[in-house]
């Protein structure tokens, strides 16, 4: 063991408790000068906990922390930037409105009352340089792509001279060419003698790019090891608890008629810009059809415009031979559309009402919840027990809001309701985002169960390894595009890489 | 340090707590205020009470007051749960008045009784659910402000009432009306001086018919599916457009008919000072009732005691009725700011030493 | 041109500056006040609040001007209620707004009832600048106000430059935009919110408070008719920018002021629909503002009304 005047930062016994839950129980990290340590954990292993305690935005309820053997006391996110902490979240915490250079300067105190853009201007590209990437310190966040606007934020840590960097799972927006970029840069830095801790769960970049792992699991510290010194499957299990299947059990497709057939689809999003452009595909019953490609490429939107929820400027979508296009939502539900939208509470569900309200909302027309004009509240209750008891939800009371839910069950409330009502065809976007692996996987099976029962499905996920997983073709979406579609049996993943960052050679090989 | 964490569920208790506390802080602030201006505020309260239940003709005027509050308030439960923030209930007031008025005034005189106020009754909902849509299609397919947009629709109907009262239906020259015909006047229901008209009835049947349609059924649950999450409620298939008109239009129609009968029961002609007001007092008769519209039957009344007591200290203390509007404005502060206990417990923190 | 003709419309627009000036202390307030994320729908009654304060002020004093700035402190005070209420304990912010106009109604009608009709010994009244107030056309209409009409121009380029050209402008819209995001980058959003808040309400007691201590230096209940809701609606036409609440406020200030100059010019036209012109102008520019606002992205702070919770999970 090192002494402690090598050590950066060490985070001693940090309890921090959440109504119901402890999410850190006498947790303890430290991190060297010069290395990239990786947090690594699931879903509510308690890893965003520990580092919003470490940059200040939660105070711990009990432990130390010492920053170069200095004991500290981080009230704010201002306290922690002033002790070189400076973390990037995994939704960035930039302002949209404001240009690079303005968002750069947010919060400095050792700017001046006026602002002298040109000379920030100059301080941006110099950092840019050193780290060998480009940004436009004129432009507005919102005319940035996500990857560019990682880079801003790694910028504004370092002009607020960051000796200890977090990353919150900054690859999961990236395409596999951008992480790569992302990891030169870090293990630029890491020469520079700065120390990185970068938070993620998918156990191929943590073996490539740090030098410890330090696993959590329902926010409890599981150990630290070197990571030259474990495989794979022995940081998975410690990340789990138990072994984990890396393939789900899958049958050969039986493919049966086309349900949903996508010609030539023109969509703007809500900025009115282009966002579905021309764009074909089909899906047959029986089959998974994955959409591959890094988020706000139009994965949304043509989701949208499938369901009804956004309309078509040009171009048919046809259900089973029948044209629906721009067709009401009501009525394509009804046609047998389901949908899972990516953002549960803020379109799946309505977070104030209770389960029960929830589960009827997609079936409260029709008997025996409906009764003309009234609704029959009694049937709708027998209804979700009937869901809740078929798909095993945790609902500690049917008349509690949903939002007071796990994520998983109310993934599981949704994902029933949905499949529910016997679709022909099934949107599912991102159904597995933020979920545990246990909720992963009943998830992802119950998607394989529905296609064996004939079920057509559009599967979009920014999860590669999920669509490789569970579906059966790939289509790789790129502005607004399909650029390229292969059987998964014959995927090469570095291609499929090119085509999401929307390389051409890729597409044309 | 102020800290404060989400609660699962609010204790029945704290729902009836906050705005019972609500209610004694208001009239607290009530008596500051007063104490100011050297006004006995026991003495103002004993008055106000007195003015408003003192007697059997007092409460029969205060129910006169809390006939108006009660069908506007009802109608604000359902348009407020589905986030629709209708302010213009004293526009709709003035409209459904002017369009009943006008057939009183206007209208063929060989109509039995019943049928012409049958027909003055709707066509005063009529003009008000007219005038609620027209905020409600400005909302629904341009998203203009309805707050702003209801608001400026009360000064224009306020002006077009104006335009008739100091116009063709003014009389030598004063903005009042001719007095309606018998056949125009809406039964009272107690013998004189009360001024209590059949107008309770209609309160009272909308109260139910509100409640019943918020708690049992499907139109009831769409409003409230896109009251808490409007892109849920098109993910849902539920027609947004179709059900906001048609909420809008209720809550206006009841605000129409609050002004028709009114003025058909209570004032009997009509004139610039209608008592348009009751439209503001109603908002916060249905906060404080918690947009359920049987509570507000009773929150009404209460808010109408205090409005009928103002009137009483007015004139017997000259104590300037502007106290109400303090007293019944400091309610609503301390309710809505008594709304985060019911969200969050609130813990005090020490700040730890650095 | 006509010389009468000519000498009427600098008088009408002298005087719609003048009634202009009533509109855009509020407005620009209410400007900065939504940037920073807080909706106020109490303009009215804080507008009435600064007129009665300003009022009673200048009659104990003697002077306008000191009975101005107490009335801006009353107005402020009474938007910080809105401001504990809004943003301490995340009440909702459209009912809140409401419920400080009735307060404002009520207790100005309250304490003003036994001053209504009484007059003012001194007024603020018009100080030429020497020089400028010389230029043909342009001077007698736009440098021979009163001070107050000369701070108006004095605030509309400050806050423009303050919003758009410093670091404390880049915090206000920051925390208007993204709470979340400021915070983390250590920015008071709390504090933020709070100041325009109170600010946004002192402006709005200026407004009501220039009306009784300078143009109608009297008290009626109720003597700000509405003009806190216009200056709410201004400030969607003004796309939260304080240059267009300028062009904003002169537009309603020249329809007033010609509404008046007709009304008092004995047309033909009905003065109840004259009266109503404004609210009805109004009525149209919100519907077209709100129109532009959407196709064209721009100005509204994206956390308008949304309160901030930073320990929330």
């Amino acid at each position: 063991m090192d002494g402690q005047e090598q050590l950066m930062l060490v985070m001693n016994d940090i309890t921090k408790r959440f109504p119901g839950i402890v999410a850190n129980d006498h947790v303890s990290f430290a991190l060297r000068k010069g290395e990239i340590h990786t947090l690594l954990g699931e879903n509510g292993a308690g890893k965003s906990t520990l580092m919003n305690v470490l940059d200040g935005i939660y105070y711990p309820d009990e432990g130390e922390i010492f920053i170069e053997g200095k004991r500290v006391n981080l009230r704010s996110p201002l306290d922690s930037m002033k002790h070189g902490i400076g973390m990037i979240h995994q939704h960035f915490m930039l302002v949209d409105s404001l240009s690079v250079i303005e968002n750069v300067i947010l919060g400095l105190e050792s700017q001046g009352f006026f602002v002298d853009k040109r000379a920030i201007a100059h301080q941006i590209e110099a950092i840019a340089t050193r780290y060998n990437f480009r940004v436009d310190p004129y432009a507005r966040i919102w005319q940035l792509s996500v990857g560019e606007q990682q880079r801003v934020e790694i910028i504004k840590t370092l002009f607020r001279g960051a000796r200890i960097l977090i990353l919150d799972e900054p690859t999961a927006v990236l395409t596999p060419q951008e992480s790569e970029e992302l990891f030169g840069i870090l293990r630029e830095m890491k020469s520079e003698g700065k120390s990185i801790i970068f938070i993620s769960h998918k156990l191929n970049e943590v073996m490539s790019v740090s030098d410890r792992v330090t696993v959590l699991r329902k926010g409890r510290l599981i150990g630290t090891v070197d990571t030259a010194a474990v495989t794979e499957g022995e940081l998975a299990k410690m990340m789990i608890g138990r072994d984990v299947l890396f393939r789900l059990e899958r049958k050969k497709a039986e493919l049966g008629p086309e349900v949903l057939k996508v010609e030539d689809a023109l969509a703007y999003n809500d900025r009115g810009l282009i966002a579905v452009n021309k764009l074909n595909i089909t899906v047959h019953a029986g089959e998974i059809v994955g959409i591959a490609g890094v988020a706000g490429n139009g994965q949304v939107e043509l989701a949208e415009c499938i369901t009804g929820l956004r309309r078509l400027a040009g171009g048919h979508v046809a259900l089973k031979g029948v044209d629906v296009t721009n067709a009401s939502p009501c009525t394509l539900a009804s046609a047998g559309v389901n949908y899972i939208p990516a953002d549960r509470l803020g379109v799946g569900l309505v977070p104030n009402l209770s389960t029960i309200e929830n589960a009827m909302l997609r079936n409260y027309r029709k008997e025996p919840i409906s009764k003309g004009a009234f609704i029959s509240y009694a049937a709708a209750c027998t209804y979700t027990d009937g869901l809740i008891k078929k798909y095993d939800i945790a609902v500690p009371l049917q008349n509690a809001p949903v939002k007071v839910l796990s994520g998983g069950n109310m993934q599981k409330l949704l994902l029933a309701r949905e499949i529910g009502e016997r679709p022909k065809l099934l949107i599912a976007e991102h159904p597995t985002r933020g979920l545990d692996v246990g909720a992963t996987e009943f998830v992802r099976s119950m998607l394989l169960e529905q296609r064996n029962n004939g079920v057509a499905i559009l599967l979009i996920s920014e999860d590669l390894d999920e669509i490789l997983m569970v579906a059966d073709r790939v289509a790789v979406m790129y502005e607004g595009r399909i650029v390229g579609i292969v059987d998964v049996d014959s995927v090469d993943v570095a291609q499929i890489g090119l085509m999401m960052a929307g390389s051409t050679a890729a597409v044309q090989s | 340090m102020l800290r404060f964490e989400k609660r699962d569920k609010t204790p029945i208790q704290l729902r009836l707590l906050v705005p019972a506390v609500s209610v004694l802080l208001g009239l607290l602030v009530g008596s500051v205020v007063m104490l100011f201006a050297r006004v006995n505020p026991l003495k103002a309260y004993g008055a106000i009470v007195k003015g408003a239940f003192g007697s059997g003709y007092t409460f029969s005027e205060t129910l006169v007051i809390a006939v108006p509050l009660i069908l506007i308030s009802a109608g604000l439960c359902l348009v407020y749960r589905m986030k629709f923030l209708n302010i213009g209930a004293k526009g709709q007031y003035i409209i459904g008045a002017i369009c009943g008025s006008y057939l009183a005034l206007f209208g063929p005189a060989t109509l039995s009784r019943p049928l012409l106020l049958t027909l003055m009754m709707v066509l005063g909902m009529i003009g008000g659910a007219l005038w609620a849509i027209i905020p409600a299609l400005l909302k629904v397919y341009w998203n203009v402000n309805e707050v702003i947009a209801t608001l400026l629709l009360n000064y224009i109907a306020s002006y077009i009432l104006w335009y008739f009262m100091y116009g063709t239906w003014g009389t030598r020259g004063f903005p009042l009306s001719k007095n309606f015909a018998v056949n125009a006047q809406l039964p009272r229901i107690l013998p004189a001086p009360s001024r209590l008209h059949i107008g309770l009835f209609f309160a009272l049947a909308a109260a139910v018919v509100i409640w019943v349609i918020i708690r049992k059924t499907r139109f009831g649950y769409e409003a409230m599916v896109i009251g808490e999450n409007e892109r849920a409620a098109r993910y849902a298939g539920i027609n947004v457009v179709k059900t906001v008109i048609i909420a809008a239009a209720i809550s206006g129609g009841l605000d129409g008919l609050a002004g028709i009968a009114h003025t058909s029961a209570v004032l009997r002609l009509l004139q610039l000072e209608i008592n348009s007001d009751y439209g503001y007092t109603a908002i916060i008769v249905a906060w404080l009732a918690g947009l359920d519209p049987l509570v507000a039957v009773g929150v009404s009344v209460l808010l109408a005691a205090l409005e009928a007591g103002g009137y009483q200290i007015q004139i017997v203390m000259r104590v300037p009725f502007g106290i109400v509007g303090v007293i019944e404005s400091a309610i609503l502060f301390c309710l809505l700011a008594g709304e985060i206990v019911t969200h969050y417990h609130i813990r005090l923190t020490r700040r730890v030493a650095a | 041109m006509n010389p009468t003709f000519g000498s009427i419309l600098i008088k009408v627009l002298a005087g719609a500056l003048q009634s202009s000036t009533i509109l855009l202390f509020p407005t620009l307030g209410e400007v900065l006040t939504e940037r920073s994320g807080v909706l106020n729908l109490g303009l009215e009654g804080l507008m009435l609040i600064g007129a009665f304060f300003g009022f009673l002020g200048a009659m104990k004093t003697g002077n306008p001007y000191v009975g101005l700035l107490i009335g801006m402190a009353a107005a402020a005070a009474a938007a910080a209620i809105l401001a504990f209420i809004c943003v301490t304990l995340r009440g909702n912010q459209t009912v809140t707004g409401l419920a400080l106009t009735i307060f404002g109604t009520g207790l100005t009608g309250f304490y003003g009832d036994r001053w209504v009709s009484q007059r003012l010994a001194t007024a603020i009244k018009p100080m030429a600048i020497p020089g400028l107030s010389r230029i043909p056309v342009l001077g007698p209409i736009l440098f021979s106000q009163d001070l107050i009409v000369y701070a108006g121009y004095i605030l509309v380029a400050l806050f423009w430059f303050l919003l758009f050209k410093t670091k404390a402008g880049v915090h206000l819209r920051a925390v208007g935009d993204n709470a979340k995001a400021a915070d983390a980058m250590g920015i008071n959003v709390v504090g933020t919110r709070y100041f325009w808040t109170i600010l946004g309400g002192a402006l709005a007691g200026a407004g009501g408070a220039y009306i009784t201590c300078g143009i109608h230096p009297y008290w009626l209940n109720g003597i700000t008719s509405g003009r806190g809701w216009i200056a709410v609606a201004l400030v969607v036409f003004a796309m939260w920018n304080p240059l267009n609440a300028f062009l904003g406020s002169f537009l309603f200030g020249s329809i007033e002021a010609l509404q008046l100059q007709l009304q008092a010019g004995g047309t033909y036209i009905n003065s109840a629909l004259l009266s109503m012109l404004p609210y009805l102008t109004t009525f149209a520019v919100i519907i077209v503002a709100t129109v532009i606002v959407r196709v064209r992205h721009v100005g509204t702070p994206k956390e308008l009304g949304i309160p901030y919770a930073r320990e929330e999970r």
